[in-house]
């Protein structure tokens, strides 16, 4: 048995635990990063945001590919070599992580790797290869994550049964898949397998595909899904699963039939479940929620005075960087920096093709909580940049606080809409106006031109779009 | 859709819920009350701002609560119920003088400067999508570690955006003010508030001052503090006016209205400010300059079962007896209900207080700021008189006349007198007749009149 000191433990070594034991030692800590997979990084690394873009990249590659003898351009079909896929994007991944644990060294963050469990509210067990290691500290941050939920229903111990983790280490391309969930998830590994060739049917237990995001904001993602897959089933719920010799036999209601069908493999994407189980938090004061969520203030405290929890653990948003935001939350409140989470604008991503991004207030929000907005919507068709690759299946969007012209809100689709949404962070979180964005000079040809133009276009002079008569429909033909 | 405390009055920046009328989850129509506000004023409602359902209720009776800040959320029927962003602030206290200067402007300006910086005491962030107020996520770091609410800063910047230039004057603000305080009470002799146990020397119970007796307090302190007082006394005859409301009285109360010793006084003092301008008029204290006002607006002292409230008679010397009567009465009724609006308090030119049907002699009101005189009428009754030469009994009034010296000198006030007891006796039979059509278009106005004050 090995009894050791520290000031700070972060158990789980995903973006907001290795963010947080960096940072902690940023501020002169003495900190230990528990990790129980054998490489630092967790989902989001290694089974989740960067698989699935390296995927994403190469999926892309052979649309692209195919879709471009109008340019006069041809290629013979696609050759994919599985294995060799497997081993680039693993690649990416072991890059990565080394590079997170070099950084880890030049900081003294001593990584300790075994499953952490709480002894109490001040000592953590961990089991690891060498035996147990009993760590006494003064402050703990969990970041422990969350993992795919697999209903009991569909947990057949078949492997043709997958979540996204087994679903990113494509073992094949299956002939038929069938993706349970609209969800992000779902909607990014379901392009992934219909670009490498698979027949891929979506089920979506609610109205819609990617819930939560504004209708005119998904409705390209829609249009390709309709053309890239085979269906898209909405209001469909699976009742079964059965395993039927080398295929998965699913039994499922829509539209008020019930149907049943084989599938080669089957990737259900139904959500996320937190890790908050088997790891001793009942030993501590951390209390749960409903759904087994640690509870936490504005400042990532939980209800233990020595222990913070952040990132998917903590509940809200499960994205990787709203977990590297709690980092720094966690970390500057455990060394005495007042930090909230306050009025924090958390972006969201969705790597569809065409990708789709917002940030603030969305549409949908201030109709459902009566705030009156105006919004302003600038079509793609009208940017030269997006008509030089073909991609005018895009819109950008201000939601906008009438009273003060301030930018309330930034929601985007279209390629390579992740990337622009950041000066729609920025913007909210200045609290700029319409007008300053209107003002700042955007280079040209590019795609954050749109942001310039949609902030121009409230004030009714965008050059390359035309106001309808009344300001307040807002709607704008292109040039 | 929050529901705020909205701007109340002017110089009103809080009030207290005093009670609650709706629950979370009951449905509301527009306009109908929410909740009920003691301001130190009067007691205002608060209506709905729309038909839904009370998703969530931010205080509870007894809070104290600033203007502008979130008391509950409403969301729209069918909608899922709404976080309110932001809890109701706590207000500041004890309230800072209005005199306190606002920050001096910072030492670098921007070329073009075109916002000034307001005074941020009363400063409140409004947003109808209720969202914080525009600032930098630094600016609004260093405010969380600070403990500033940026809610009271007002933003210099375009959209009202905080920059760390107004974050600096609203410290240096807040530092300026709390010197000003301290360094006024030393000049002022003050000394700090001492607890006694008076239960020493026997049982005692303690009861928390109401907001009312709060801002009576300080208002009659402040006036006593700085106004030089000085009170003219006298006796006026009211045998003739008495004789002349004799004959009157029953036609008015037919009339549905109450023909009553104040009611004659408005007049008569109406009249007599009319030949003494200066008794109508205001110091600015800021610019040293004499305010006359070209308009009569009495305010009528009501003594309440919660402490004194003085209603406001709006172009006294635009209305006859009649209409006076009934405004009268029905000010003093809602006043001492607590109904007034903040419009009905607000914009004396000079005030009376009766005590008459108390009782007593001579007082010595206190002038109530920025008016600059105040009539005082003790208890009439039959006294011994002398007239021409020979002592005999009359019905006199002793009235009392306080007023500002800093602007009125002795020889004014005793003329004012003078000719206010004249006044009183002057009154004549064209005052008083009720014209039959006149009658009835007064007893149509009113209760519409009342009506639509009601609504506001």
């Amino acid at each position: 048995m090995i009894n050791i000191e520290t000031e700070v433990v972060v158990v789980g070594a995903g973006p907001g635990g290795y963010a947080a034991a960096f940072y902690a030692a940023d501020h002169g800590k003495k900190v230990i990063l528990i990790e129980r997979d054998e490489r630092l990084g967790g989902v989001c690394l290694n089974r989740g945001c960067i698989p699935s873009k390296a995927l994403l990249h190469a999926a892309k590659l052979i649309s692209e590919a195919k879709e471009s003898s109008f340019r006069g351009i041809e290629f013979a079909e696609p050759k994919i070599n599985l294995d060799k896929m497997r081993e680039w994007k693993n690649s990416i991944i072991t890059k990565l992580s080394q590079g997170i644990a070099s950084l880890g060294q030049r900081r003294n963050v001593e990584v300790i790797y075994g499953r952490g469990y709480f002894e109490g509210n001040d000592t953590i067990r961990v089991e690891t290869s060498e035996g147990q290691k009993f760590i006494k500290y003064q402050k703990a941050i969990i970041a422990v994550g969350s993992k795919p939920a697999l209903p009991a229903a569909f947990d057949l111990g078949n492997p043709r049964i997958m979540t996204s983790t087994e679903a990113l280490e494509i073992e094949e391309i299956p002939q038929k898949l069938l993706v349970v969930g609209g969800g992000y998830i779902g909607m990014e590994l379901g392009t992934v397998y219909a670009s490498m060739g698979s027949e891929v049917t979506m089920v979506e237990a609610m109205d819609s595909i990617l819930m939560g995001a504004d209708p005119d904001l998904i409705r390209p993602v829609k249009d390709y899904a309709a053309k890239a897959f085979k269906e898209v089933r909405t209001k469909a719920k699976v009742l079964s699963m059965a395993t039927q010799k080398k295929q998965i036999s699913v039994k499922m209601e829509h539209e008020g039939k019930a149907t049943e069908e084989l599938y080669d493999r089957v990737l259900v994407s139904v959500g996320r479940v937190p890790n908050s189980d088997d790891m001793g938090l009942e030993n501590t004061k951390v209390q749960l929620d409903a759904k087994k969520f640690i509870q936490v203030n504005d400042r990532c405290q939980t209800s233990d005075p020595n222990i913070c929890a952040i990132g998917d653990i903590a509940g809200g948003v499960l994205l990787a960087h709203k977990a590297a935001k709690e980092a720094r939350i966690a970390v500057e409140n455990i060394v005495g920096e007042a930090s909230t989470s306050k009025d924090v604008i958390i972006p969201a991503v969705v790597f569809t093709d065409p990708e789709v991004a917002w940030c603030g207030l969305t549409e949908t929000e201030a109709k459902q909580k009566g705030i009156e907005v105006k919004s302003v919507k600038f079509p793609w068709s009208a940017s030269g940049r997006a008509l030089t690759f073909d991609r005018t299946d895009g819109l950008t969007k201000l939601v906008i606080e009438p009273e003060t012209d301030r930018i309330l809100g930034v929601g985007i689709v279209g390629h390579g809409a992740g990337e622009l949404i950041s000066e729609g962070v920025l913007a909210v979180e200045m609290g700029a106006t319409a007008k300053d964005l209107a003002e700042s000079v955007h280079p040209h040809p590019t795609l954050s031109e749109t942001l310039m133009e949609s902030a121009e276009l409230f004030y009714g002079y965008a050059t390359h779009a035309v106001m309808r008569r009344r300001p307040s429909e807002t709607s704008v033909a292109a040039s | 859709m929050d529901v705020r405390v909205p701007q109340l009055a002017e110089g009103v920046t809080s009030g207290t819920v005093v009670s609650l009328l709706v629950k979370e989850g009951e449905s509301v129509k527009k306009e109908q009350t929410l909740l009920e506000l003691e301001t130190n004023k009067a007691v205002a409602t608060i209506p709905s701002p729309g038909e839904g359902t009370i998703a969530k209720i931010l205080v509870s009776e007894g809070d104290e609560v600033a203007v502008g800040s979130v008391l509950m959320s409403l969301s729209a029927d069918g909608a899922a119920p709404v976080e309110a962003s932001q809890p109701a602030a706590a207000v500041p206290s004890p309230s800072a003088p209005a005199s306190i200067p606002a920050p001096a402007a910072a030492v670098q300006q921007s070329p073009v400067q075109t916002t000034t910086v307001q005074a941020p005491v009363t400063y409140q962030y409004q947003s109808l999508a209720g969202s914080p107020p525009p600032a930098s996520p630094s600016i609004r770091k260093m405010a969380f570690q600070l403990g500033i609410d940026l809610m009271r800063v007002k933003g210099s910047e375009n959209g009202g955006r905080i920059v760390l230039e107004d974050v600096k004057n609203y410290i240096q603000f807040l530092q300026a003010k709390a010197f000003s305080e301290t360094g006024s009470s030393a000049a002022s002799g003050t000394k700090p508030a001492k607890t006694v146990d008076f239960s020493k020397w026997g049982e005692v119970s303690r009861k928390k001052m109401s907001r009312l007796r709060r801002t009576i307090s300080e208002q009659m302190s402040d006036c006593w503090r700085t106004i030089p007082h000085v009170t003219q006394f006298d006796d006026a005859s009211l045998d003739a006016l008495m004789k002349l409301r004799k004959k009157y009285v029953e036609d008015y109360k037919k009339a549905g209205a109450s023909l009553t010793v104040t009611t004659f006084v408005l007049k008569a003092v109406v009249d007599t400010l009319k030949k003494h301008p200066i008794f109508n008029a205001s110091i600015d204290e800021a610019t040293d300059e004499v305010v006359y006002k070209e308009y009569y607006n009495l305010g009528i002292a009501v003594d309440t079962d919660q402490g004194l409230i003085v209603p406001v008679i709006r172009n006294v010397d635009r209305k006859n007896l009649f209409e006076l009567s009934l405004e009268l009465a029905d000010l003093a009724a809602r006043t001492r209900d607590r109904k007034v609006s903040m419009d009905d308090l607000q914009g004396a030119s000079f005030t009376i207080s009766n005590q008459g049907g108390i009782g007593g002699t001579h007082f010595t009101p206190i002038v109530n700021k920025p008016e600059v005189a105040i009539l005082g009428l003790g208890k009439g009754g039959i006294k011994p008189v002398v007239k021409d030469g020979k002592i005999t009994t009359g019905l006199t009034m002793p009235v009392a006349l306080s007023y500002d010296h800093r602007l009125i000198d002795g020889g004014s006030a005793a003329r004012f007198m003078t000719d206010f007891c004249l006044a009183l006796q002057n009154f004549t039979d064209a005052d008083l007749k009720l014209t039959g059509s006149k009658q009835s278009s007064q007893k149509k106005a009113s209760p519409n009149k009342s009506k639509k004050r009601g609504k506001k």
